[in-house]
């Protein structure tokens, strides 16, 4: 089964289509990069995906359930992480970690705080609100909250901007460790990282898709090219 | 196409609506300057029949003297009647919008509370006239005149609220949404002279009293006309409107 | 229900941490009644607060809700919590229920202290009628309604340019109704002549009335300003 399979997905507002007849499907297991310059839809596209915004038109089934008809079933196995981290600066960790785990409905919340909290290594600090933390743990704090309910399917809506290199790292490193059999959705506009991150990439220019394959059969030389083309092409 | 959703049919403009519209202004105008000549020629001159005894409003002594400013009734009724009519159609295509989410109802709830923006000036214009001739000052915090001058208000508000958001899709939802609960103050604007029994205010359309036809038949002239002028008025500002989104269209098209 | 609790306890604790809206509000409140003061100042000594009281105190309710209403929301939008509560699958109307109930409980603790305030500032140099108990009916109608209406409210201008203004703009016309009636149910109350009784139940009713009207249309409408 596909982790997601998305069928002439649009996303328009009057006669403007954000996202336009968009097609593709990636198995479980994967990691999608999705490419394009500013405007080209890329977050649109994640937020109609991530059950955010609802599509006008198409289908798009995560897991076989359909986003539009059943967004309430699929959001459980959804997990998004932005560069905004979710987390309330006024509550603690384990508070907001707690806060999150109930609403979701987990059987042993608590239980599953503390695993959590342990994964990202900020169980010492679990009683500190998060106004406290630095920037590389809050971060870390945002993973944990977004991986609380064990998502299959995690967005990453561009988790770079605004990270030091060094929580780049850390980043990396906790992304490697959570990654296990999960589907990571990774919107980007650092074309050489989120490359070498995924294992299929997807090109976006105003709203349609202009190149969607496996990493394998895709020349990376080629790839940028066409990139620098579809930034000439400017906004939809 | 194996799109499931159901076709909706969008209000289009160029229509024979459109053809209409000017036809309609036209009629309008005409209904409701040939309502005003009769209402100067055969209703007859009103003594206190709308406002009962001695009021005192603002130092002033307010009795039977009703008489030819009486014939504003002609113009301030059917014009604060359509304004309130343009509304509910914002409402409804409020409610049509996040059914649909088609941007087009946006365009109509627009158009709608432009047209009822319009008709509410008119009518505040005119009620002032007649409140300074009548009641001896420009401004009082009457029931009706209050609840009215509210409703101006959240009309205004609900084109600072549009302007104030940039993601079109948002700023439709928020405007639809607003135009639906402004929408809560009309009926109550419409009903205040019944529940406040203090007020001074006329109450016109009421089973008891009634008008003579002699009132009634320029009344209702003038009252067909403001419905045929907003009408057109409407179909013109939506015509104007669709064009204006076609241009957008085509432009955003040759840049490519 | 459970979904409604764990919202609504979020709300306290983060406000029972910080004391912001509380604190704000609560000064803002004093603030309010200090300006009061010296708008009054000049007044006769035959000046009849009794008949304005009721006026002053729904000034004052207004105003200091305006404030509260304002910051109700920033916590959501600054970090995207709002963007992560709704990716959880829960009823967004539930989400309104909770966020009103919050702004209701906070309104209500500001005027637990406002309003003794008020009476000592301005009400203890007359006698206010018996009745003047009865005014925590009004009190309570129409802060349920300045709640309700404000969530639904709140929730569109956090998204808007300016919003702080912006609220004001779309909140006080909306209330008005409400406002009128609770003035004239406060206000008679306080005067307590003889029948005031028939001002005081009518008002009362109408401002129920717009209550359930509103909170019911904010409650239906908030899906679709919450997911916009």
């Amino acid at each position: 089964m596909s982790a997601l399979e998305v069928s002439r997905l649009t996303k328009a507002f009057g006669s403007r289509k954000a996202v336009d007849q968009v097609s593709f499907a990636v198995p479980e297991g994967a990691f999608l990069s999705i490419f394009g310059p500013n405007g080209a839809g890329k977050t649109t596209l994640l937020r109609v995906l991530a059950t955010l915004s609802r599509p006008t038109s198409g289908s798009a089934q995560l897991l076989g359930i359909d986003i539009k008809e059943a967004a309430d079933k699929a959001r459980t196995h959804i997990g998004l992480i932005s560069h905004s981290p979710m987390l309330y600066p006024d509550l603690t960790a384990e508070e907001n970690l707690l806060f999150v785990a109930r609403l979701y409905g987990l059987a042993d919340a608590q239980g599953r705080v503390g695993e959590m909290l342990d994964a990202v290594e900020l169980k010492h600090r679990r009683h500190d609100t998060v106004r406290t933390f630095s920037r590389g743990m809050t971060q870390r704090l945002s993973i944990a909250r977004a991986l609380i309910h064990d998502p299959a399917v995690v967005f990453l809506d561009e988790p770079y901007s605004g990270l030091d290199p060094h929580a780049v790292e850390i980043f990396d490193g906790l992304i490697d460790v959570v990654r296990q059999d999960r589907t990571f959705i990774m919107v980007s506009h650092d074309l050489r990282k989120g490359f070498d991150m995924c294992s299929h990439a997807l090109m976006l220019a105003k709203g349609r898709v202009v190149a969607f394959d496996e990493k394998a059969s895709i020349d990376f030389a080629g790839f940028s090219q066409l990139y620098a083309q579809t930034v000439g092409m400017g906004v939809a | 196409m194996n799109d499931t959703k159901k076709a909706v049919r969008l209000p289009e403009a160029g229509g024979m609506w459109d053809k209409a519209a000017p036809f309609a202004l036209l009629a309008g105008a005409l209904l409701a300057t040939l309502g005003f000549i009769l209402t100067f020629t055969t209703a007859p001159l009103v003594l206190g029949a709308t406002v009962n005894g001695v009021e005192l409003i603002g130092d002033q002594m307010v009795s039977n003297k009703l008489l030819l400013s009486q014939k504003i009734f002609y113009f301030h009724v059917p014009v604060a009647i359509a304004s309130m009519l343009a509304l509910a159609f914002t409402a409804y295509y409020g409610v049509r919008f996040l059914m649909t989410k088609e941007a087009r109802f946006d365009t109509c709830a627009k158009t709608a509370t432009e047209t009822a923006l319009v008709f509410i000036i008119c009518t505040m214009v005119s009620g002032e006239l007649w409140t300074r001739f009548e009641w001896g000052v420009w401004w009082t915090w009457e029931p009706r005149l209050t609840t009215y001058l509210i409703l101006m208000l959240l009309v205004i508000a609900y084109f600072i609220l549009r302007n104030a958001i940039d993601d079109p899709e948002r700023r439709a939802s928020y405007a639809a949404v607003f135009g639906i609960i402004t929408f809560v103050d009309v009926p109550i604007c419409f009903m205040i002279t019944r529940m406040i029994p203090s007020s001074v205010h006329p109450v016109v359309f009421r089973t008891d009293s009634g008008m003579s036809p002699d009132m009634l038949v320029p009344f209702l002239i003038c009252f067909f006309g403001m419905i045929l002028i907003a009408f057109g008025l409407y179909r013109l500002r939506f015509r104007q409107a669709r064009l204006a989104e076609r241009v957008a269209l085509i432009k955003e098209h040759l840049e490519d | 229900m459970h979904h409604y609790l764990t919202l609504l306890k979020k709300d306290l604790t983060q406000e029972f941490r910080t004391k912001e809206m509380l604190t704000s509000m609560g000064i803002y409140a004093l603030l309010v009644l200090v300006v009061f003061g010296a708008a009054l100042a000049q007044t006769a000594s035959g000046f009849d607060i009794l008949q304005m009281s009721g006026g002053l105190l729904w000034v004052l309710i207004v105003f200091t809700s305006l404030l509260g209403l304002n910051r109700s929301f920033a916590h959501e939008k600054e970090n995207g919590c709002l963007e992560g509560v709704l990716l959880i699958p829960l009823d967004r109307s539930v989400i309104f229920l909770a966020k009103a109930t919050s702004n209701l409980l906070f309104l209500f603790a500001v005027e637990v202290v406002t309003v003794p305030l008020f009476y000592f500032f301005f009400l203890t140099t007359t006698t206010p009628a018996a009745s003047f108990w009865m005014i925590v009916a009004p009190l309570i109608v129409g802060t349920v309604g300045i709640a309700g209406i404000g969530t639904l409210l709140s929730t569109i201008t956090i998204n808007t340019r300016g919003r702080d203004v912006m609220l004001a703009v779309l909140f006080i016309p909306l209330v008005y109704p409400l406002l009128y009636a609770c003035v004239s149910a406060t206000t008679a109350a306080i005067i307590g002549s003889e029948g005031f009784m028939d001002v005081f139940a009518p008002a009362l009713l109408l401002a129920g009335g717009y209550d359930i009207i509103m909170v019911l249309l904010s409650w239906v409408l908030y899906d679709f300003v919450i997911s916009a």
